[in-house]
């Protein structure tokens, strides 16, 4: 008897649990491609446009470690595929990590599994759904995109192959995710896992792309770059992703029929008999729960900034000796580096603003799971336990930024010998703090309405993320740029910070904390 | 006639925990059989393993005479069971999770669902989200209730059932018998145990302690001393876990 036997019915109930998401995160992403192609048109309408924006940041250190070669930048497909690449590949992939772990170990960590395969199942079929529910998602997403392209006037080919790319760097993302879900016992960790994945993708071409390349093949995130749809048009990277997909989907299946239904490969070791004192008290136990993610984090922006300070020394150089980006940069700042940092930083702050999206949500994803009522039968109030979550997320995401920041000073004095750095970019980092918080108060307040709500939190990150690339080319109207609090905090170590839009981002925070503890306060548990 | 269940010396570690540790069981076609023991004695652990969903880690146990690792899915069309905590699909009503799980074995007859739907008055409709945990046991319960499986495993199936729906679950058990079927059953719910179950599987940290129908285990309480004939399956219990 196959191991595959129920893949069908498990696939139309797959699809059937996931009748709403897939509709929504279908129109998200194709939108996306098409506020790419609708932006770039208008803006880079003639040869004479495209050629300037070519001339302003071809070759360009500090953006293509960004965002990737900028060889096709004199066509306009070229600059949309460059464009679009990295942040729709990412987001795509985020897609399938949690499709994949949605309908596999997160159904297993809840037990369902068990009941789905003493009714006929076979062993196999949950994660072999899995993976086709993500793959049929990402193919309407290919052809979703492709149409957007030729719709808007590029030619068909390049299209599709840039369409490809991007699906296809998910596509390899989902079959790591199913061999993750087989290792770990927890959902969460497994999305972890695959998160680190996808960040080093990203950091190994960036390194790749400013250092010689050869880092770049050993990402899937590179694969689809060299690609270069509209400026070469190479096939083949493609079948490096199908290879990468068939090896980890042969490996995930293998695992799968080798282990226990209910355990990764890692068994949970005893702990102690004892609670420690430290998670005795509320905020302590609050603390704990949080403690792995917030290291997890920590340890990815780090190594992110780390890296971003080891090639700061070239790049200063470079920048230095081009006379169009000393012009590109000089409106900013005299110094041409400080730019680059300060820009680099508030990436760093919009990937951290995810972990404080997370971690002031945790209580939801508590009252998700039918744990709260077990806590709050206790005599502990309901404000005071989310509110102990918000503190540490806050604290969290303050310290993390700074020690990014300060990663990106020893990164470059490891390189340069010369940390003098260090301790500005250390204080630069706090300054991205009160976006990020308030960011999380909008997330808290959405849990205050209703933990079903919290969601959209994701989706405001992902307009922020959106509006900071659209508006780093000055192509967005300014009260659209000034929707993001991200576009509030001042460029340090860049100019000098003034503290008003600081005081201003901490008290709405501060505010919108208030409101939604206070609508938590008053709603019924889920 | 061969067993239906046939355990023997059974071991199961997950890491350095030992959950198995020789466990024996042995269930006859047309049996109801009682698994008994106390919290973490290994009885959801025992009956994973005979789900295939777990690999035992030693010993050997047979349903119908094959390795449930290696033929589940084959062995599932002949078993039906249910959990004791039922965690369903949050936006699935309970109709939907019933006729999906089903359609994993081909169809459930509709004439006997709607009938148990009946009985257990269950409201099909409601989001699993919105069921009531002993209302949540009843979709499992439907579910398996109304498939025709040899064999049903029941691993404290009427933990959230009040005493109406209680009495309802023991007529169907009884219909089961009387199609000649096969039903190993754990409980902590002594007293239904006792009217329902013909024999009986006490353990204890992973190993069998006894195994016999009521009247063996009154035979081994005499040699220890007591009165048995007045001694329900409870004191039993309590005197053969003291020992
Ligand atoms: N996945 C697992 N990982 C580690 N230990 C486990 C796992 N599943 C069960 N155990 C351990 O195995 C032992 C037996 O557990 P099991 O669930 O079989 O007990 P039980 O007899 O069903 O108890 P109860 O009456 O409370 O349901 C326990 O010590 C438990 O902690
Ligand atoms: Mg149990």
């Amino acid at each position: 008897m196959s191991g595959f036997t129920g893949t069908r019915q498990a696939l139309l109930f797959a699809l059937k649990r996931d009748r709403v998401i897939i509709p929504v995160w279908l129109v998200g992403l194709i939108g996306w491609m098409a506020m790419y192609v609708v932006s770039y048109s208008g803006l880079y309408g003639t040869q004479a446009e495209l050629d300037a924006l070519y001339k302003s940041v071809a070759g360009n250190p500090a953006v293509e470690a960004m965002s990737g070669p900028t060889g096709g930048l004199r066509s306009l497909g070229g600059a949309i595929a460059w464009d679009s690449t990295p942040a729709l590949s990412i987001i795509c992939a985020v897609y399938a990590m949690f499709s994949v772990i949605r309908h596999s170990r997160a159904e297993e960590e809840d037990a369902r599994t068990d009941l789905l395969l003493a009714s006929g199942a076979g062993r196999l079929a949950p994660l072999a759904a899995a993976l086709i529910v993500t793959s049929i998602v990402l193919a309407l997403a290919a052809i979703g995109f492709s149409l957007v392209l030729v719709i808007g006037g590029l030619a068909a080919a390049p299209s599709i192959l840039l369409a490809l790319g991007i699906t296809g760097f998910a596509l390899v993302i989902a079959s790591t995710t199913a061999v993750f879900a087989q290792v770990t016992t927890k959902a969460r960790a497994a999305r972890g896992l695959v998160g680190v994945v996808i960040g080093v993708s990203w950091l190994m071409r960036a390194i790749g792309d400013t250092s010689g390349g050869t880092l770049t093949w050993l990402s899937p995130l590179g694969w689809v770059q060299e690609t270069r749809a509209f400026w070469g048009d190479r096939w083949w990277p493609l079948l490096l992703m199908v290879l990468a997909t068939a090896v980890t989907v042969r490996l995930s299946f293998w695992l799968l029929s080798r282990r226990d239904i209910g355990s990764g490969l890692i068994q949970p070791r005893p702990g102690p008999a004892h609670a420690s004192a430290s998670i005795l008290h509320p905020l302590g136990f609050s603390f704990r729960i949080q403690r792995a993610t917030i290291l997890g984090w920590t340890a990815m922006l780090c190594v992110y900034g780390l890296a971003i300070g080891t090639i700061g020394d070239n790049i200063e150089g470079i920048l230095e000796s081009s006379s169009a980006f000393s012009e590109a940069f000089a409106s900013l700042s005299s110094n041409l580096l400080d730019s680059y940092f300060a820009s680099i930083l508030t990436v760093i702050a919009l990937l951290g603003a995810g972990f404080t999206i997370s971690a002031v949500l945790r209580p939801a994803a508590e009252e998700n799971r039918d744990r709260v009522a077990l806590l709050l039968a206790e005599p502990l109030g309901k404000v005071r336990w989310v509110a102990g979550h918000v503190l540490i997320a806050w604290i969290a995401s303050a310290l993390m930024i700074a020690a990014a920041g300060l990663a990106i000073g020893i990164g470059l004095g490891l390189v340069s010998g010369d940390f003098s750095q260090a301790p500005t970019l250390f204080a630069s980092g706090f300054v991205q703090a009160p976006a990020m918080w308030l960011t999380g108060s909008l997330a808290l307040l959405l849990f205050g309405i209703s933990s079903r709500l919290t969601p959209i939190a994701w989706g405001l990150l992902a307009v922020f993320v959106l509006i900071w690339t659209l508006a780093s080319f000055g192509n967005l109207p300014d009260w659209v740029v000034d929707l993001s609090p991200f576009s509030h905090t001042p460029a340090a170590p860049a100019v000098s910070v003034s503290p008003e839009p600081l005081a201003v981002m901490t008290g709405i925070a501060v505010l919108l904390t208030a409101m939604g503890l206070f609508l938590w306060r008053r709603r019924d548990l889920a | 006639m061969s067993a239906v269940i046939e355990v023997s010396g059974l071991v199961k570690n997950f890491g350095q925990t030992r959950a198995l540790d020789g466990l024996d069981l042995k269930v006859e076609k047309g049996q109801v059989h009682g698994f008994l023991g106390p919290n973490g004695s290994g009885k959801s652990t025992t009956i994973r393993i005979l789900l295939g969903l777990i690999r035992a880690s030693g010993g050997e146990a047979l349903l119908f005479g094959e390795d449930p690792w290696r033929n589940a899915v084959g062995l599932h069309r002949r078993l039906a069971y249910v959990p004791g905590d039922v965690n369903l699909w949050p936006n699935l009503t309970g109709g939907e999770t019933i006729d999906m799980l089903g359609s994993l074995r081909g169809g459930l007859d509709p004439k006997r669902k709607q009938e148990l739907v009946e009985r257990f008055e269950l409201d099909l409709t409601k989001k699993a989200a919105a069921y009531s945990k002993g209302n949540r046991q009843k979709v499992a319960l439907i579910a398996a209730l109304a498939t025709d499986a040899e064999l049903f495993i029941f691993d404290e199936p009427t933990s959230g059932l009040d005493p109406l729906k209680e009495a309802v679950f023991q007529d169907c058990v009884r219909e089961i018998i009387g199609r000649g079927d096969t039903i190993l059953l754990s409980s902590h719910i002594l007293r239904q145990l006792e009217h329902l179950a013909d024999t009986f599987t006490i353990i204890r940290r992973g190993a069998t302690v006894e195994t016999g129908t009521l009247h063996d285990l009154r035979q081994i309480a005499r040699s220890a001393g007591r009165d048995p004939d007045s001694m329900s399956l409870e004191d039993l219990f309590l005197s053969i876990y003291r020992q």
